[in-house]
């Protein structure tokens, strides 16, 4: 591969690499491209057993007759057709059992891993920012076997002591309070580098991405960060990743737009 | 011995469908983000003038943007409002949310699913776990936090969400207000037998036994009304036509103008799209038989 990964493409790339071999059912919701062509590489490559929710299909690529085509909109009419069953919004939720794993995308996260994608609300009782609306998130969060936060920038802003308003809650202390049967957030990846929980539930930094000092990272982010005492940089995308995710799974490059 | 009587048809124009509807009414709106969304009906809303309704629409798209921008919109019942990439926050519910002049009845996807159910059921509310914990019954306090008698767990009753009227859009219907749809019917049906009426404009209006040869697939309610829209779903998708992806864009585009300050835009769009059309025809008319073969094909 002559040209360097893009931020969406290694966000495909550590996803894939990252999902739990027993991750049998996975959910992509609207507008999250990264994280439906991470499901897609698993699923042609280390896990034929996964069913994905891909739009408004369900499918299981190893026995695809194709690899679904990359659209504008995720959620295309024509993804109805395209799978071994579908993905019927007035059913989805009866089945807390799948999915395994979801993805988050949010306006906000802070130190316990909190993601707000309401809002910010104003003082008197209306919003400051409105944001998109939880979607499912709230309950998926609840429910699934562990979810990706995948923020699309990292700034003070974004990344901040306490989020405005929770629309997933991943302070685990509280989940754990209030009987919570789903894994939590498992990593959070931004364009600077990939983040876990440690044992008491704050973000730590546990690797950096090529050409991202620490120093880049902590000033970037709205809270202290834990830092352990060594930062290994992000093990860059493999030419065979690369070649699968631009060959197989996203051809018209819409990863690299 | 009197004659038989025969089997009452339930096929109408828009307008009739819509004719008794009245100011700040509740109104459900079928499909999810860019699928199945009933325009035709939409449309009709706005051309009626009516104001201060109540909309529920589950995961909606810019069709929520539309009834804003005309004035239709007092509260939104949603758990999103967005087009994908082509709009991450809906522009004109954005604005109108952070002015103060639509309301926003907050609540997760599942919680909507409950709320519908409930109300098609008849009961006061059905409990749920997702959310706990989540700021969303502070800015929604109709979801109320209640410990369950059974396992003694903390979950949320979601209050029924009991519609006046229900506007789908399905793949073809008979005349009798038999419905069947292509694919996933979404959260349709919930909505459907939440509503005390429910409109369907129909891809295709065929015989009793054209739905015969798949009963298994059809779904049917108590008060039901059909009418014929072919491509109504436009510039949404539905089994047989594609998103039109540079009007949402273009509109999108009018919605952001709008928010800096510039209506223009958005009131042509309105006016040329919405309340200039007076049927079905004249709007597909108006979007051109060009770019409509481009969508189907």
């Amino acid at each position: 591969m002559t040209t360097e990964a893009t931020y969406d493409e290694l966000q495909a790339i550590l996803l894939a690499r990252d999902f739990r071999a027993d991750d049998r059912v996975v959910q992509i919701g609207a507008n999250l491209a990264a994280a439906r062509a991470g499901a897609m590489l698993a699923s042609v490559g280390t896990h034929p057993d996964m069913r994905i929710l891909i739009g408004l299909s369900v499918d299981n690529l190893a026995v695809a007759g194709a690899v679904p085509a990359v659209r504008e909109f995720s959620f295309h009419a024509r993804s109805a057709f395209e799978g071994e069953a579908v993905m019927d919004q007035g059913t989805v939720f009866d089945d807390t059992a799948s999915p395994d794993v979801f993805f988050v995308g949010g306006l906000q996260v802070d130190r316990r891993g909190n993601v707000n994608l309401l809002g910010v609300p104003d003082d008197a009782g209306g919003w400051a920012v409105r944001g998109p609306g939880p979607v499912g998130l709230a309950t998926m969060s609840t429910n699934c076997r562990g979810y990706y936060i995948l923020m699309p920038a990292h700034s003070p802003r974004s990344f901040v002591e306490r989020v405005a308003s929770i629309t997933a809650l991943g302070d685990r202390t509280r989940r754990r309070e209030l009987g919570l049967p789903g894994g939590g957030a498992r990593l959070l990846l931004s364009p600077l580098g990939v983040f876990d929980f440690d044992d008491d539930g704050d973000m730590r930094l546990a690797s950096v991405h090529p050409g991202v000092t620490v120093d880049d990272v902590t000033a970037a982010t709205g809270f202290p960060l834990v830092i352990p005492d060594d930062v290994p940089e992000t093990i860059p995308p493999t030419a065979d990743e690369l070649r699968l995710l631009r060959e197989r799974i996203d051809p018209e490059g819409l990863l690299r737009a | 011995m009197s004659a038989p009587v025969e089997r009452r048809s339930v096929v109408v124009s828009a307008e009739q469908a819509l004719a008794e509807l009245s100011d700040g009414a509740t109104v459900g709106i079928g499909g999810i983000l860019t699928n199945g969304r009933p325009m035709t009906l939409v449309r009709e809303l706005i051309r009626r003038g009516l104001r201060d309704l109540t909309i529920v629409a589950p995961v909606a798209a810019l069709d929520v943007d539309l009834l804003v921008a005309a004035g239709c919109v007092r509260r939104v019942v949603t758990s999103y409002v967005g087009c994908e990439a082509v709009a991450g926050v809906a522009p004109i519910f954005r604005a109108a949310v952070q002015r103060g002049a639509v309301e926003v009845w907050d609540a997760d996807e599942a919680h909507c699913v409950a709320g519908l159910r409930a109300a098609g059921q008849g009961l006061p509310f059905l409990p749920w776990q997702g959310g706990v914990g989540t700021d969303l019954p502070v800015h929604n306090p109709d979801l109320v936090e209640f410990v369950d008698p059974i396992a003694g767990r903390t979950l949320l009753a979601v209050p029924a969400i009991p519609l006046d009227v229900a506007l789908i859009h399905a793949e073809r219907a008979d005349a009798y207000g038999n419905v069947q749809f292509a694919g996933p019917g979404h959260v349709d049906p919930l909505l459907a037998a939440a509503a005390t009426r429910v409109v369907v404009q129909a891809e295709r209006v065929v015989g009793n036994d054209v739905i015969r040869r798949d009963p298994a697939a059809t779904r049917r309610w108590r008060e039901t009304a059909v009418v014929p829209a072919i491509w109504g779903t436009h510039p949404y998708a539905s089994a047989g036509i594609e998103a039109d992806a540079e009007h949402l864009r273009a509109f999108a585009a009018a919605g952001r103008a709008a928010g800096k300050g510039d209506p223009a835009p958005v009131d042509d769009y309105v006016d040329r799209y919405a309340r200039g059309p007076a049927t079905h025809a004249d709007y597909l008319e108006t979007i051109g038989i060009r770019r409509i073969l481009e969508l189907v094909q």
